[in-house]
């Protein structure tokens, strides 16, 4: 196997609601890897299962079969305590909805998954500081996430994805709701985390991020199945 | 510790997202906390005071039932008593009321028993033996008759006749608690005040030597004059605690519909996870939070506001309490009287009680703050997102 | 000044205080002690088995003493209710 490949899903399906009336199967025998330092976007209309295969490549949940090989390590059938601390420690997350916690400050928001960890509150504020400079939040750093605007909450949910230093980036329809200036921007910001070598992993049906010449590689979600474009 | 402290401090800011909310449950658990505990501390130091004071009382008192009715004690009764074994000294006691019209009040008279000890809680000189025309008075009826010592204090006896009296001593206001209301007088000014009978006492004082005895001597009592009633003042004491467990108790449970107001409040804030909470959680777990660590933060989040207001609650009541003689129970704890004493309680505090104020608060509303959160946080923060 | 710290302010000076008021509760104790004993003594000497604490009722001047009941008792108005008689004050207007 190439020693590159960070992730490799290997016939991975995920079934909700198993044995009732209303099971559903989101994801089916989908397969397929990522290299590091690559930008891979899994590519499809809503529904069709990208979100679902993105939560399980982030070890956000656990495949129904199949296996999901991280940096050498079959991820599937870790317990529970061990898939928040890879999460933590080598995931950053982009949720569509910003997920950003309403009524608290900027700071505080990007902070959030330092909280539960040994680092000081000094160089958590040095580390905040620096991430909120790099994608020009510092004029709202005391300002609580809801009066921001669109571009800025999303920047917000970068920097929260960015503070515990992740080898991959996940981005789940990060423009979704963006107009195309912002979307613009926001793709330079991903042009310039690639640069320095991140992994992205972005799930989306927006042409606009799926034609830029920075993405490696695309594979096409219909109906929970995965094939390589 | 350093995780804890960064959790602590998420947990506040958290909390203070709702501010108003969130003030309202810390002054509603404190003032609950407050009255709680102000009447857990005025009844225990106001028992614990009274059973002190009374362990002084008479080992057993035996007084004279005519017709149901406590009636005057014949002294013949005294040399009887005297000889069953195990009996010490028995004495006559002279007490009774008297209504004073011109203030309303009813003092309690007692004949000037021998062997009085002058103490710091007597102002002004005892009488000798054989003297008459004077009184001791407790500081209640100093206070409603405006009397000060030397001055005359005019009773009216049965006969209708004016009979003056000189103070001599006024027991001191600490001492009111005992003494308010006392008018002690000499034996001679007792008869003629109340025209008592000769050869008849109000009752008699029984000393026992051994006190496992008590009951038995009682019994022993009872069986040589059937007309008596023995009192022992372990009964004395039983019916103090019962009095103040009573009135305690009563101001308990006028207070427990409020009390049951704020549980619903509690449980209601504690338990109901909103969406949003839910939401919230969700993300937590998302971005790296282990369900321990989202559990610590509820923790937090219930021990911050219990503690803060179960510790204020407890400053206030004991400051209420003992600073400020309750004021704010006075009509409903204290009840009514015209001579009524200054509550100065000595600050007797029962470090269990306060424990018990402790579980009963802190504990289930951080309990009940974490557990509803626990099902959110165990399952998978992707089906936690979606809802 | 972080949260955290203004919290820990807050609930270690409360605490500091609660044991301050302990401790001056306990002082105050002993120091009244010697007229506890004094009033222990006086009330056996008197041989008093009550408390002035309720003087208008007569049951409640000496509950522990048998008493003359009578629904009428020498406070104008004071028509006993037992136990109410101690807890509420009769009507003002009727009082004197």
């Amino acid at each position: 196997m190439n020693s590159d490949i960070l992730i490799s899903v290997q016939k991975v399906s995920k079934c909700f609601n198993r044995g009732r009336p209303n099971e559903i199967w989101p994801v089916r025998e989908a397969s397929l890897y990522v290299k590091k330092g690559e930008v891979v976007v899994l590519k499809g209309p809503s529904g069709s299962g990208k979100t679902t295969l993105l939560g399980l490549i982030g070890c956000m949940s656990r495949p129904t079969s199949g296996r999901i090989i991280l940096k050498g390590q079959d991820v599937a059938k870790l317990p529970e305590r061990f898939l928040t601390e890879i999460r933590r420690k080598t995931f950053g997350f982009i949720f569509q909805q910003f997920n950003l916690i309403k009524g608290i400050s900027v700071r505080e928001n990007i902070l959030l998954p330092l909280y539960p960890t040994g680092m000081s509150f000094g160089q958590m504020s040095e580390r905040v500081e620096e991430l909120m400079e790099t994608l020009s939040l510092s004029h709202r750093a005391g300002f609580p996430v809801e009066i921001l605007s669109g571009g800025e909450q999303q920047r917000v949910a970068i920097a929260r994805a960015l503070i515990n230093n992740p080898d991959i980036l996940m981005a789940d329809e990060p423009t979704a709701h963006l107009d195309s200036k912002l979307s613009m921007n926001l793709l330079e910001t991903l042009g310039l985390l690639k640069s320095r070598g991140m992994t992205i992993v972005i799930a989306t049906h927006d042409p606009l991020v799926f034609e830029t010449e920075m993405v490696d590689r695309v594979y096409e979600v219909r109906d929970g199945r995965v094939r390589e474009r | 510790m350093i995780k804890h402290l960064k959790i602590l401090e998420f947990a506040l800011s958290s909390l203070l997202r709702r501010k108003l909310k969130n003030l309202a449950i810390v002054s509603v658990f404190t003032t609950v906390t407050m009255v709680i505990a102000s009447i857990l501390f005025l009844t225990h130091s106001f028992k614990k005071e009274a059973l002190l004071i009374l362990q002084g009382s008479p080992e057993l008192i035996v007084q004279r039932i005519q017709a149901g009715r406590h009636a005057l004690i014949p002294l013949s009764y005294v040399d009887a008593i005297k000889g069953l074994p195990g009996v010490g000294d028995v004495r006559p006691r002279y007490w009774g009321y008297y209504y004073d019209p011109l203030t309303g009040a009813n003092f309690t008279v007692i004949a000037y028993p021998e062997g009085i000890r002058k103490t710091e809680i007597i102002e002004g000189s005892l009488p000798g033996a054989n003297e008459h025309g004077y009184c001791l008075i407790g500081s209640g009826v100093a206070d409603a008759r405006f009397l000060q010592i030397g001055d005359e204090l005019f009773l009216q006896d049965i006969k209708g006749r004016v009979l003056s009296l000189k103070v001599r001593g006024i027991f001191k206001k600490s001492s009111q608690i005992l003494t308010n209301d006392l008018v002690i007088i000499s034996r001679p000014d007792f008869d003629r005040l109340f025209g008592f009978p000769e050869g008849h006492a109000t009752d008699l004082t029984v000393q026992v030597y051994n006190p496992t005895e008590i009951q038995n001597i009682a019994g022993k009592v009872k069986k040589l004059l059937p007309d008596t009633r023995p009192i022992t003042r372990s009964e004395i004491l039983r019916t103090y605690d019962s009095l103040f467990n009573w009135r305690g108790g009563m101001l308990l449970a006028l207070f427990a519909s409020s009390v049951l107001a704020f549980v619903i409040l509690a449980w209601d804030k504690a338990t109901g996870l909103s969406a949003e909470e839910r939401q919230e959680i969700g993300i937590l777990k998302a971005i790296g939070w282990e369900t321990s660590d989202v559990l610590t933060l509820k923790f937090w989040e219930g021990a911050s506001i219990s503690l803060i207001s179960f510790l204020t609650g407890i400053i206030l009541a004991y400051i209420h309490v003992f600073y400020f003689s309750a004021v704010l129970f006075e009509p409903a704890l204290k009840g009514w009287s015209v001579l009524f004493p200054d509550f100065r309680l000595r600050p007797y505090v029962d470090l269990y009680q306060c424990f018990v104020l402790f579980m009963v608060t802190v504990v289930p509303y951080t309990a009940s703050t974490i557990i509803p959160s626990w099902k959110a946080a165990i399952t998978d923060p992707d089906s936690v997102m979606r809802g | 000044m972080k949260r955290y710290q203004i919290f820990i302010s807050i609930f270690l000076f409360e605490i500091i205080v609660l044991v301050f008021l302990l401790f001056s509760a306990s002082a105050q104790v002993a120091k009244g002690k010697k007229e506890m004993l004094s009033l222990k003594d006086l009330c056996s000497e008197l041989s008093l088995t009550d408390l002035s604490v309720w003087t208008e009722a007569r049951y409640t001047r000496n509950p522990s003493q048998a008493d003359w009941f009578s629904p009428f008792q020498d406070f104008p108005s004071s028509v006993e209710h037992f136990p109410a008689g101690s807890l509420i004050e009769p009507p003002m207007r009727r009082k004197r």
